[in-house]
């Protein structure tokens, strides 16, 4: 037997014998075991550890005056000697590799020869005290030869042609400033175009997001006696942060130990970032041999780490008189800004789902993404989805309103149910979990749509009320982005406590507390037994990036693995000590006992302690590696993802039509999650993205000015919604299990975000019976929109 | 060339004030600069962390304690201005083993995420229910409206503070902390 | 310098001899909600902050007396928002500023004499002010100067306040029974905001009557809070009717209004929103006095 089959085997037959079976634990309301001392304030976040240091020195981050310029020289003699300065680190200190791309050496950690965004940083200034470093900066004084700024991406490419258009390079190293094109080729689209009764077309603009986690970045970094250094930090991929500061420091991997305690929300954001903190803090300790803090204020954090993809989308569809989908077109140009950051991936899931969850005959969509001198942009909850299914959904209503069909009907006609194909011609299954059909049913009839919009549509006066309806799917994990594993240890201590060692990272939503659930179920033991450990590069397995809403689908199937095989073992033991078959034993701890007779009994505490003294190993070790996704980069044909994750999204608005402003009032979110295990995790992500996706649709974007600069580095200005913004959201689960996943799960960390903002807009659109399309819907928008009136 | 690791000589020039105050109950005197906050005073020198820095700017609601019974931002307030005065934060807001009403409610709402909010929506809800122990839905919202949680745990935040309210009216207000495990 | 000193006046007179003393680099601070985010994004310089919170105890009030509308420069938001005085609906519109005014915990140190002093277009509290006329009191060593606040300013950031003054008051006639006010602002977000616009207006009303009437934005064109008056003219004395509403905020405010395009909004749609919101307050303002 071959072990790479063995995983697949135990999660295809847990999934089978518990498919049917009522929970104990999966699915089930439960405290995360972390709450109490989060709520009492105990937790400690990356920089609480500061406090522990005495000799502790602060690493300031000096940043380019221009967002394109050749850095000609830099002279920091002043700043070096300047009273309470350590040390003034450039380029030129940096042992090993000046390097912190994530996916592709393009990004210096201090900038040498170049800078190319307001984020760019051209030294280090570390001192004893961080105002002391503040002062000391303007002390370093740096000649540049500014460059002309972009900040268009459509100065670096046009949207028809996809073409690059002459222009001074940001990567000139890179020769070109298109940094990947995808495509997708399916069918005949001008034969399908030609036969087509209705078309409808449009460019749709999404903005700069920021994630806006309330703990900004933060690292602390540690030299230890051996000459290897620990740094702690605030991250969601802490091997891939070990990968950097290895890279940096010229250390091997066993030389640099990360460590993660709690993190103050990622969403994306913390994926890559924290190459660059972890670094600079890394470097500054190994420099001046003290613990060495580095943390980002909000300006910096704003300024200096990736965002969602601005897209513009060019989309064209036709359809049949009937409201059959025959063809789509598109043409998507998403702004990367400086650095490649995620950017090799993002635009790929965009390009996977560009279509949307429909049925579609023939499709030509290429995707590029290019550099330009804004912030970089990186990963962000839904990963280039939101930005397709925007585009892609405005479409879908326009082609509703123009074949005189009801928005939901339409869709009826051409989603993807079990037995079709996909765009990439990959056939949806039974062992997938097709479950979109419900969740709009669901959705449509919890939110009384076919009466509510009817009854909208009627309303005059200033304040209008809107109902819309937005789809999506999800590929789930990474597909072929990367190497798509994932691994977990259980240990059963002696006292029967059970520890759970993992290098996914808890981030905030809580998706690891899923492992426990999973492992309680299989091992028969309540969850208050459990602990996660805190991710630490020398202690938790590598476990991949905790990313892509991977923790409860690619996690959770390790889990599986290892909770399965410690079963398994115990029963054993359980069997010699009750004296029944070991598929009797029934573990209900602190009880275990047999089925058959129940009054055959004994403790799980001495099930432990006997496997202890027997030799039977209390620990085990699960990896999981998802099934190889294929693609074809020329036609985007293949199985891109594993299995997808489907919702539906109702939003019920009311609009100001004097000032514009637009006030959300009801979300209705139907997901297809397959199996839920954390059912408070999927209900706060449910929520969480659905507000996030607020902001997205009606408040935020990152603006920058001619120059590359920030024109809304800070909270108050860099609006996002807050307490009084949230509508009520009304969570409506339909469970299409995939039986390759642990228990039927699929993945919902990012999914939680995608269809939202997509959903208000149709919503503003059928209150106002204009065309939306650009987020965000500014209260200015919607009146330039009504003063316009577009009527479609 | 000067030593690595140590800094040039009197770097630190500014005097030292010595303030005393009462931090949760407790009298202290700390030594702080002019120029230092609050909120570096009560992380740094006296250890109470959940006093979490979010913006530095007055923006984000993460840093506030109540200060002679108003909530404050620390991250705007001169350490110097805490001289004479009666601060409470999280790590004072319940006795030893115990949990106030609302934390108890955000527990039995289910409202945790990456929690690193949650010290100053439980120090505003805290002095929102010290002035008015039965608030309306649209009073919670008008006081947490500047409590930024980018997590979105807003909807249970105005369940848990209705729900505390409950409690407080009942005479609840601790709750021994092995109780709320489930 | 990004370190300073801190000075801690012992009394006013204490305070307004340091000023003297340290001259331009000694700053004022009070509730220091706007000057220490000012100070951190590096914009303003200092060697010694003078720390106003202990003059509180004289300078935090909030009276009527002898027919004057008297306000401590030192007095917070909060404080006046709870105070007796904002139950009046006389000072409705007051209360709408603090009520709108940034956060809680800003609620709690920003203070009126800081809202006034600031010379910036985001001040609630100084546009609500200026509808009622409000006068600044100056107190230096020299003695005291009081300045009508709509002659306070003289650019963003700039008042004829000199470094040596403090503001120690800001005062204004009581209002008649027939009175009351409105402050409104409109931004992106439910929650709080700075408000693309800001508009406070203040009327008298005989019936329908428009006896007096004051009207002031964050800004009509100078980057600073001011009154409307070509609008407020077009206004006085007569109807408060719809029709005479619609001509002041279509034909009048426009001419005397112009407004910047910036990041957050485009001029057109500033103007066209002061008109909204004008409209908006001055129907309100009159429904208020009706007793509705």
């Amino acid at each position: 037997m071959s072990s790479v089959s063995e995983y697949y085997k135990i999660v295809e037959e847990v999934f089978e014998k518990y498919k049917d079976k009522e929970f104990l634990f999966v699915g089930r309301h439960s405290q995360r075991w972390d709450s109490v001392e989060k709520i009492k304030g105990k937790a400690l976040y990356t920089a609480d550890f500061a406090r522990l240091y005495s000799k502790l020195v602060y690493v300031h981050s000096v940043r380019t005056k221009y967002a394109h310029a050749l850095v000609k020289s830099i002279d920091t003699s002043e700043a070096s000697k300047y009273p309470g300065v350590l040390k003034v680190i450039t380029a030129k200190d940096i042992p090993g590799i000046n390097d912190v791309g994530y996916v592709i050496p393009d990004q210096p950690l201090i900038a040498d020869r170049k800078v190319r965004y307001v984020g760019d940083i051209v030294a280090l200034v570390v001192a004893e005290d961080p105002l002391v470093a503040r002062e000391a900066e303007e002390l370093i004084s740096v000649e540049y030869e500014p460059l002309p700024v972009i900040t268009n991406p459509l100065d670096v490419v046009d949207l028809m042609t996809l073409k690059e258009k002459p222009h001074v390079l940001i990567h000139d190293e890179r020769g070109s400033d298109i940094l990947v094109h995808y495509k997708i080729r399916r069918g005949d689209i001008q034969k399908a175009m030609r036969e087509a009764d209705v078309k409808v077309e449009g460019v749709y603009k999404t903005p700069f997001q920021e994630h806006a986690y309330m703990e900004p970045e933060a690292s602390i970094a540690i030299p230890e006696p051996d000459g290897s250094i620990t740094v702690i930090t605030s991250t969601q991929c802490p091997f891939d942060v070990r990968r950097a500061v290895a890279k940096v420091l010229g250390l091997t991997l066993n030389k640099v130990r990360i460590v993660v305690p709690a993190v103050g929300g990622g969403f994306g954001g913390k994926e890559d970032v924290a190459n660059e903190t972890a670094a600079k803090a890394a470097l500054a300790a190994v420099l001046t041999d003290r613990p060495a803090l580095a943390v980002h204020t909000r300006e910096e954090s704003i300024i200096g780490h990736s965002k969602r993809h601005p897209a513009i989308a060019w989309y064209r569809h036709a359809a049949k008189r009937d409201g059959t989908l025959l063809a789509v077109e598109a043409n998507v140009v998403m702004d990367g800004g400086a650095y490649a950051s995620l950017g090799p991936f993002v635009p790929w899931r965009a390009t996977v789902h560009a279509t949307g969850p429909y049925k579609v005959q023939s499709a030509r969509v290429d995707v590029v993404r290019v550099y330009t001198n804004n912030v970089y942009a990186g990963a962000f909850r839904g990963f280039g989805n939101p930005q397709v299914i925007f585009a892609v959904e405005r479409q879908i209503d326009l082609l509703a309103e123009e074949l005189g069909m009801d928005p939901v009907e339409l869709r009826l006609k051409n989603i993807l149910r079990v037995g079709d194909e996909t765009v990439h011609g990959q056939k949806l299954t039974e062992e997938h979990g097709v479950g979109l059909e419900e969740a709009v049913m669901k959705a449509v009839e919890a939110s009384r749509w076919f009466e509510l919009r009817r009854e909208y549509a009627e309303i005059k006066g200033p304040v209008r009320k809107g109902i819309g309806i937005a789809l999506f799917y999800h590929g789930n994990s990474i597909g072929v982005e990367g190497a798509d594993y994932s691994s977990v240890t259980l240990i059963i201590n002696r006292d029967g406590s059970i520890s759970i060692r993992t290098g996914l990272t808890e981030f905030g939503q809580g998706a690891v507390w899923g492992l426990a659930l999973i492992a309680a179920e299989i091992l028969g033991v309540p969850p208050s037994y459990f602990k996660i450990e805190n991710t630490d590069t020398s202690a938790t397995p590598d476990a991949g990036p905790t990313v892509a809403s991977r923790t409860t689908v690619m996690g959770g199937a390790a889990t599986v693995v290892a909770a399965y095989k410690l079963r398994r073992r115990l029963n054993e033991v359980a069997s010699h000590i009750l004296g029944c078959d070991p598929d009797e034993v029934v573990i209900r701890a602190p009880e275990v006992y047999c089925s058959s007779d129940p009054s055959r009994k004994t403790k799980w505490v001495d099930v432990i302690e006997q496997s202890f003294w027997l030799g039977v190993p209390l620990q085990e070790f699960g990896y999981y590696r998802a099934p190889r996704a294929s693609w074809d980069e020329e036609t985007g044909q293949g199985a891109p993802y594993i299995t997808y994750t489907f919702g539906a999204i109702v939003a019920d608005v009311e609009v100001d039509i004097e000032t514009g402003l637009v006030k959300v009032n009801k979300i209705y979110t139907a997901y297809d999650i397959g199996k839920v295990i954390n059912r408070i995790g999927a209900e706060l992500n449910a929520e969480g993205g659905a507000i996030q996706a607020l902001g997205y649709a009606l408040m935020e974007e990152l603006i920058h000015d001619k120059d590359g600069r920030v024109s809304n580095p800070n909270l108050s200005t860099y609006y996002i919604p807050t307490i009084k913004d949230t509508p009520e959201i009304i969570p409506i689960w339909v469970e299409a299990k995939y039986r390759k996943g642990p228990l039927g799960a699929k993945g919902f960390g990012e999914p939680s975000f995608n269809a939202v903002a997509a959903a208000i807009a149709n919503a503003v659109a059928h209150a106002l019976r204009v065309n939306v399309t650009e987020l965000p819907i500014t209260p200015e928008r919607v009146y330039m929109m009504l003063k316009s009136k577009q009527r479609y | 060339m000067s030593k690595v690791g140590v800094s040039h000589a009197s770097w630190d020039t500014y005097r030292d004030i010595e303030i005393s105050f009462k931090v949760n109950g407790k009298e202290v005197k700390v030594k702080v600069k002019p120029y230092e906050r609050l909120i570096d005073v009560l992380r740094n020198k006296l250890g109470l962390v959940s006093v979490k820095g979010g913006c530095g700017r007055g923006e984000c609601g993460a840093c506030v304690v109540i200060m002679n019974g108003k909530l404050i931002p620390t991250c705007l307030t001169l350490a110097v201005r805490a001289d004479g005065s009666e601060v409470l934060t999280l790590e004072g807001i319940a006795p030893e083993g115990k949990l106030h009403a609302i934390q108890k409610a955000l527990l039995d709402t289910y409202a945790m995420q990456c929690g690193f909010c949650f010290p100053g929506v439980i120090m505003t809800s805290k002095y929102l229910l010290d002035k008015n122990p039965n608030p309306s839905e649209d009073e919670i919202k008008e006081v947490l409206d500047g409590n930024l949680c980018r997590c979105g745990s807003y909807l249970r935040f105005v369940k848990a503070v209705k729900l505390a309210s409950k409690y407080i009216n009942e005479g609840k207000i601790f709750f021994d902390e092995s109780e709320v495990m489930r | 310098m990004f370190r300073f000193d801190v000075y801690i006046p012992r009394d006013l007179r204490d305070a307004l001899e340091a000023l003297r003393i340290y001259g331009e680099e000694m700053l004022p601070i009070g509730g220091g909600t706007d000057l220490l985010v000012l100070y951190r994004q590096g914009l303003v310089k200092f060697k010694t902050l003078l720390d106003l919170w202990p003059l509180r105890s004289n300078l935090s009030y909030v009276k009527l007396e002898g027919g004057l509308v008297r306000l401590g420069a030192l007095t917070t938001v909060e404080e006046l928002e709870s105070s007796e005085l904002l139950k009046d609906k006389r000072f409705a519109g007051l209360k709408d500023a603090c009520r709108t005014f940034a956060t809680t915990f800003i609620r709690s140190l920003a203070t009126v004499g800081g809202n006034v002093g600031v010379a910036h277009p985001l001040s609630d509290i100084a546009i609500t002010l200026l509808t009622y006329d409000a006068s600044v009191r100056l107190r230096s060593l020299d003695g005291e100067r009081v300045i009508p606040l709509k002659n306070f300013y003289l650019d963003k950031r700039k008042t004829v306040k000199k470094p040596e003054e403090l503001i120690t008051e800001v005062f204004f006639s009581e209002p008649p029974n027939n009175a009351s006010s409105v402050f409104a602002k409109l931004d992106r977000r439910v929650g709080h905001g700075m408000g693309y616009v800001a508009v406070g207006v203040y009327a008298e009303l005989d019936n329908r009557l428009v006896k007096e009437v004051r009207i002031a934005f964050d800004s009509i064109g100078r980057p600073f809070p001011e009154r409307a008056l070509r609008t407020e003219d077009s206004l006085r004395g007569k109807e408060l009717s719809e029709d005479n509403i619609n001509r002041a905020i279509y034909e009048v405010l426009p001419k005397e209004m112009s407004r910047i395009n910036d990041y957050r909004a485009s001029a057109e749609y500033r103007i066209y929103l002061s008109q909204v919101l004008l409209k908006r307050a001055l129907l309100e303002v009159g429904r208020r006095i009706g007793g509705e």
